[in-house]
């Protein structure tokens, strides 16, 4: 299996320069398929992700999306793109749950370079992302920075 | 009359069973959940319910229902070849569980999630390691903006089956007052 050919080769620690802003392709609409699943999976036990008919009698109205999936989605929106030829995700901070989501809802997410280091690996560098999700509205529904390990172009594109 | 409403009325009608359960309704006492805002002293340690085994299924729906595109997550051989020695489980389902696994205690009868600091992942997790998750009370905070509800900050870890250590993040969330009720 050639290494190389699995991922794109525009997306490697040489790629990235500091100060760039990515639009990142696809959206994606937030379904009870995800919020539900996902909230219930990890065992989330508060009744207002998947509780519908309580949730008519709160000022939402509705059932709300747990802040866990919509910080899986914007993030995973955009790791294609930022994460792709990741090699280790490292961390996270500053994450920021900004206004509600609702099913229905589409997220969009977008990306800054925030800073590039090299790492104790030869063959990766760290790169921090600021990474912001929106809805259908341009609203902001998250911010947050993520740090990632990646590949070097020079060590693996032709692996 | 439409026969469509006519069924339903009749299903809709009271039975001996709506009956039933209206005497038993009265004789219920509600089995509370979650902890106020009161309820949860500053500086306090608790182990959280539970447990997870990460299987493999549950990282592989996470990772591409979240669109989550990097092939450690699915592709087991190119894993391997990058060092791996399984599938690697998405970091963002194991933050997520630890989270899970600590809101009966912290979050329950919450308002809104606010945000989380410092994640750091401290160790790679495999198809079928099993967390357990612990949280600190680190800090509480009345807020202008909520009469109902404070801000706290809980200092959340999970530790897998060898007792090591493999996530930790501070989340802050609101959180109801138990008068309210």
């Amino acid at each position: 299996m050639k290494l190389a050919a699995l991922t794109a080769n525009d997306n490697y620690f040489e790629n990235f320069e500091v100060g760039a802003v990515y639009k990142h392709a696809r959206g994606k609409t937030v379904e009870p398929l995800e919020n539900v699943l996902f909230t219930n999976l990890v065992m989330n036990t508060a009744a207002g992700h998947f509780d519908a008919h309580v949730m008519k009698s709160h000022p939402a109205g509705q059932r709300v999306v747990y802040g866990g999936v919509t910080i899986g989605i914007v993030i995973g929106l955009a790791m294609q793109d930022t994460g792709e030829n990741g090699i280790r995700e490292l961390g996270l901070d500053a994450i920021r749950l900004t206004r509600s989501v609702f099913h229905g809802d589409t997220l969009y997410a977008l990306s800054e370079v925030l800073e590039k280091k090299d790492s104790t690996r030869d063959d990766a560098g760290e790169i921090l992302f600021r990474h912001y999700g929106i809805n259908q509205n341009n609203e902001q529904v998250f911010q947050g920075d993520r740090r990632v390990l990646i590949k070097k172009r020079s060590a693996w594109i032709e692996r | 009359m439409d026969p469509g409403q006519h069924r339903r009325g009749n299903f809709r009608g009271m039975t001996t069973g709506d009956s039933t359960i209206a005497e038993v309704l009265s004789r219920a006492k509600p089995w509370k959940k979650g902890r106020f805002y009161e309820e949860q002293p500053d500086g306090e340690e608790r182990t959280h319910h539970w447990g997870r085994t990460f299987t493999e299924t549950d990282s592989i729906l996470f990772s591409t229902l979240t669109l989550s595109f990097n092939p450690i997550y699915t592709n087991r051989e190119y894993a391997r070849q990058l060092g791996y020695r399984d599938l690697v489980i998405n970091p963002l389902l194991v933050f997520n569980t630890a989270l899970g696994l600590s809101v009966e205690d912290n979050s329950e009868v919450g308002g809104a999630f606010l945000g989380v600091e410092k994640l750091h992942y401290h160790m790679d997790v495999y198809p079928g390691d099993t967390m357990v998750a612990k949280s600190l009370t680190k800090a509480k905070r009345l807020t202008s903006k909520h009469k109902n509800m404070g801000i706290i900050t809980w200092h959340t870890e999970g530790w897998n089956q060898r007792e090591e250590l493999i996530i930790a993040f501070d989340r802050s969330n609101l959180v109801s007052f138990g008068d309210i009720w």
